[in-house]
């Protein structure tokens, strides 16, 4: 340890020159990075239904849909259907727009004695402008199944109009273009964008406004904690260096190996600067408090001291992150993980190697030696740490019985915690987003895709039957009530071929159907060219979890029973992959922490060679995850994609400062072999770096609190909440144990 | 017959000697002749082979027999694929048309004022497919000669889908070699390619590519074994005809 720490010293100009040249090519990496807020590109390739879903986005389009309502007092008006028809246009004229369909330009199919008569439903070229064509109007679309609800609400206040937009193209973009537009034209009513296009695109605007905001706070937040605690310019400079660098290496080898930043990546800068200026500040508390004459033996002592604690620490925060990668279901928490890790071990590089040759190639020494004197008079040693201290040795039952209450508790409030996988409720209750989600739920049926994919012969008369078979089967729930497939619409021409409402027995008359059909707008969307498999689309107005899991259990039974060699169904869209997905959130924080915990156990006590100081070190962080959990439930924080990682990152991060209290407490214990000296000398010095740690990661993950996506404020608080247990239980529960362990075996040794 | 003796004057008048030069021409007598290129015979009878080309270069081909009387009454007859051999279209003045598919034995009547549709999985719209003469539709402007073509610029007289259309006139034997639709934001959205060959007296459009800009799908109609003036009557272009 002691010629690494001096060879550091030796090449302090050669690690700088590859820390600066590194720096330079990985931050000229970061203008490359792209921002992916498309939350279905991270299903995961290997589940059936997430996959399913995925492959029918693509190859019937149902993922390239938006919808705009517009609500007004009443939609039969001659000027609002002027303006559904300028936005209809607006729509049309925009690149990279397949379809639109609205009010102004759907189709009209009636079928009569005579024959069919296909029209449109409102002639575009010449708009009703008087009311009692409008009135009969209404009384016409109230009456048929297609139109009401689906293009005009219930009410008759609000319109839809739906778009599709073509494969391959930039979906965000053309979203944004869209919006724009329509909202310059600054239309009397009230205006609501949705659909996943839509979404996505404000995801992406929120997840830039976060990193332009929150990252500079946290920055400046981060540095004035530090500024106030060390006093020194140093103090508040070299752990913000060495967290900024971590930030950009790890952004750059991102960038460089081809990951987008996501909803949840984006909190990596937060998380480096919090925990990555953590070993920098270990590293120069040690160099403070080692006085001594020469100052680059000074440097290598401090060195000696402090690498095996911060290795453990960096180490054991990676496996928290580390942990997200063996239990998600999203690939973009398993990225997040992966590239945490690396920001960790980063920084701990930095902290072990930069730090030191950066201290000594510009003589950056501390002016001003603190003495113990002066350290004993400070505040934090002499208010909280000597009466903390004191407490504990009067009263280590007391400590551990206290803490015992209050997990149990906690524990309590574990049993209440839910899950929320449904991405409106991602963003704030008054973002526009979730708001016209909301209305889109109440007034057309929400717009959570349903998909019942058919692999068989289209043209089939057993297959499109049962087709219809199962679209009646879905609208038996409450929460389904439009169903469009490609045997509704043959069912249609058949009615308008004067044979009724059903679909013909026989598959020649199908197929001179189809022929009907053939070249629609809709076709694509709901059968493949091969004719060899199809669709069901539907939409599921309930973002309840309950809801949704009911209708797929439903569901899949109806498919069991009546699948068939003929054809082949399969369940898909929103609800099913968030059943799936909320599951897996709740089996990836088991497996996560479950990984978490025997890593952190295992490693700390292989570090410090004894399993019962693995295991005494974990019981603080154990300690902070029942707490977290309790929260969780009492506060209704639910679990989700942001949440799911806290515990493993509290875990990871909390460990640290178990580990600083018992290496310092060994240290001390060799040095002067009382155990109950060591407890105290270890509570004043390391108790410090604690507090100040605990206090200034907190405040980085208390800025995600102005963070605009409410799983980022949540796992902004409940890390702080975390940061303060495991720190305050390092400094409480931790000592009394020890404490208690120590007196067990002084009065075994008298007995023996 | 004012009109014809006009046209008649004028080719009179550039097969004399070029007398004016071609920019002189006025754009509506240009387009005139053009009516008359492509509607001239009195009826026409022949095969008609569509190819309905994807993005990707997939294939597909539906062949018909078409018979035509003036410029307003048309029929179709699917005889490939086999699934949709027999169906037919009979198309009549008025935007009236009648669908017969055989596996049901009886007729529909279909009246489409909704123009902007395709027909038939085709890339061309009812509204392209229409034989009312352009001179009628649309109300040109001479744009500029090139080395062959006329260049015009026509704008729909009545509602319609396009804006404008611009078409290259083939200089000396006045059919439409190119044509490009645009829509209402000027975007091209559909662009034409004419190919021409003279059989007897008349020019026939042996094959029009037809391309959806925006779907990237493209329609080739081909026609064949095409014969004009055999004395097709009205009778030829009823209900009672669409069922045989």
């Amino acid at each position: 340890m002691n010629r690494i720490a001096e060879n550091i010293v030796k090449f302090k100009w050669l690690i700088i020159i590859i820390v600066l040249s590194l720096t330079i090519f990985l931050g000229f990496q970061i203008s490359n990075l792209r921002i992916n807020a498309d939350i279905i590109s991270s299903l995961p390739d290997d589940e059936p239904v997430a996959k399913l879903y995925k492959d029918i986005g693509t190859e019937f389009g149902g993922n390239d849909m938006g919808l705009i309502v517009l609500e007004t007092k009443d939609v039969f008006k001659p000027e609002v259907i002027i303006h559904i028809k300028q936005i209809t246009d607006s729509i049309r004229y925009t690149q990279g727009v397949s379809t639109v369909t609205s009010l102004t330009n759907i189709l009209d199919v009636k079928s009569s004695e005579d024959g069919i008569e296909i029209g449109k439903l409102i002639d575009e070229n010449n708009l009703p402008d008087n009311q009692m064509v409008l009135d009969s109007l209404k009384k016409y679309i109230f009456s048929k199944e297609m139109y009401k609800g689906s293009i005009v609400s219930e009410d008759a206040t609000s319109t839809a109009i739906l778009f599709t937009l073509l494969p391959d193209g930039d979906n965000q973009a053309i979203a944004k273009e869209i919006k724009d537009k329509i909202v310059k034209m600054n239309l009397p009513g009230t205006l609501y964008f949705g659909g996943l296009p839509m979404m996505m695109n404000d995801f992406n605007d929120l997840i830039i406004s976060d990193m332009v905001w929150l990252v500079p706070i946290v920055f400046i937040v981060i540095m004035l904690i530090l500024l106030a605690s060390f006093k020194s310019f140093r103090g508040a400079f070299l752990p913000l260096l060495t967290a900024a660098l971590s930030v950009v290496w790890t952004l750059g080898i991102m960038s460089f190996a081809g990951y987008d930043l996501t909803i949840i990546s984006n909190i990596i800068p937060v998380i480096l600067l919090a925990v990555g200026s953590a070993y920098t500040i270990h590293v120069l508390n040690s160099i403070n408090h080692i006085v001594l004459q020469d100052r680059k033996q000074a440097l290598i002592n401090a060195l000696t001291y402090i690498t095996i604690p911060i290795i453990l620490a960096a180490l054991t925060t990676a496996i928290g992150f580390i942990s997200f990668v063996f239990g998600s279901y999203l690939t973009m928490i398993r990225d997040f993980g992966i590239f945490t890790a690396v920001g960790t071990l980063i920084a701990l590089l930095l902290s072990l190697f930069f730090v030191p040759a950066l201290i000594s190639a510009l003589s950056m020494y501390n002016k001003k030696e603190t003495t113990d004197k002066e350290e004993k008079n400070a505040f934090l040693t002499q208010k909280i740490l000597m009466p903390l201290a004191k407490t504990l040795f009067k009263h280590p039952k007391y400590t551990i019985s206290v803490w015992t209450i209050f997990l149990l508790l906690c524990i309590i409030g574990i049993f209440q915690i839910k899950t929320s996988v449904n991405l409106t409720d991602y963003f704030k209750k008054d973002n526009p987003t979730r708001v016209a989600e909301d209305v889109m739920q109440k007034k057309f049926g929400g717009s959570l895709p349903v998909f019942v994919a058919f692999k068989g012969d289209m043209q089939s008369p057993e297959v499109l039957q049962m087709m219809i078979k199962t679209e009646h089967f879905m609208k038996e729930d409450p929460n389904i009530t439009i169903t469009q497939s490609v045997a509704g619409l043959i069912e249609e021409m058949n009615d308008a071929m004067g044979e009724g409402k059903k679909i013909p027995d026989d598959k020649a008359k199908i197929e001179q159907l189809w022929f009907l059909l053939d070249g629609q707008d809709m076709m694509p969307q709901l059968a493949n060219d091969d004719l060899t498999k199809g669709i069901i689309q539907s939409k599921f107005a309930s973002a309840d979890n309950k809801d949704m899991e009911a209708f797929a259990d439903k569901m899949n039974g109806f498919i069991i029973e009546n699948q068939n060699e003929n054809y082949h169904i399969e369940l898909t869209g929103m609800p099913s992959v968030y059943v799936k997905l909320s599951n897996s959130l709740i089996n990836s924080q088991y497996s996560s922490l479950l990984i978490a915990i025997i890593m952190v156990v295992l490693i700390v006590g292989l570090i410090l060679r004894s399993a019962s100081k693995g295991i005494i070190a974990a019981i603080p962080v154990i300690a902070t995850i029942i707490i977290l959990f309790g929260f969780m439930g009492i506060t209704g924080i639910s679990l989700d994609i942001a949440t799911v990682l806290v515990a493993s990152i509290a875990l990871g991060i909390g460990i640290d400062y178990s580990i600083h209290v018992i290496t310092g407490f060994n240290y001390y214990l060799k040095e002067n072999g009382d155990a109950e000296k060591s407890i105290e000398q270890v509570i004043l010095r390391s108790g410090k770096s604690v507090v100040i740690n605990v206090v200034s990661v907190s405040a980085g993950f208390l800025i995600l609190l102005f963070s605009q996506l409410v799983p980022l404020q949540n796992f902004g608080l409940l890390v702080a909440i975390s940061m303060f247990g495991s720190g305050f239980g390092a400094l409480t529960l931790l000592p009394a144990i020890l404490i208690l362990v120590n007196r067990k075996r002084k009065i075994t040794a008298k007995n023996h | 017959m004012k009109t014809t003796f006009k046209t008649l004057a004028l080719a009179l008048l550039i097969g004399a000697g070029n007398v004016f030069s071609a920019n002189a021409q006025d754009a509506t007598s240009i387009l005139k002749k053009m009516d008359d290129v492509m509607y001239s015979s009195k009826d026409m009878t022949g095969k008609n082979k569509i190819i309905l080309i994807d993005k990707n270069g997939k294939q597909e081909s539906r062949e018909a027999t078409m018979q035509q009387k003036g410029t307003d009454k048309r029929m179709f007859r699917f005889t490939s694929p086999a699934s949709q051999a027999g169906i037919a279209v009979l198309s009549l003045p008025n935007d009236l048309m009648y669908l017969y598919l055989p596996a049901f034995g009886k007729e529909r009547r279909i009246a489409t004022s909704a123009k902007n549709q395709n027909f038939a999985g085709t890339d061309f719209s009812y509204d392209d497919m229409e034989s009312v003469l352009f001179s009628v539709k649309y109300t040109p402007k001479f744009v500029k000669t090139e080395a062959n073509a006329f260049i015009l610029e026509l704008k729909p007289n009545a509602s319609s889908d396009y804006s404008k259309v611009i078409v290259n006139i083939n200089k000396e034997n006045y059919y439409p070699e190119v044509m490009q639709y645009f829509d209402k934001a000027g975007n091209k959205v559909k662009e034409a390619k004419y190919t021409f060959k003279k059989i007897g007296k008349y020019w026939n459009a042996e094959e029009v590519e037809m391309t959806d800009l925006k779907k990237n799908h493209k329609t080739k109609m081909q026609m064949s074994d095409v014969k004009y003036d055999s004395g097709l009557t009205d009778d030829d272009f009823t209900v009672r005809k669409l069922k045989q």
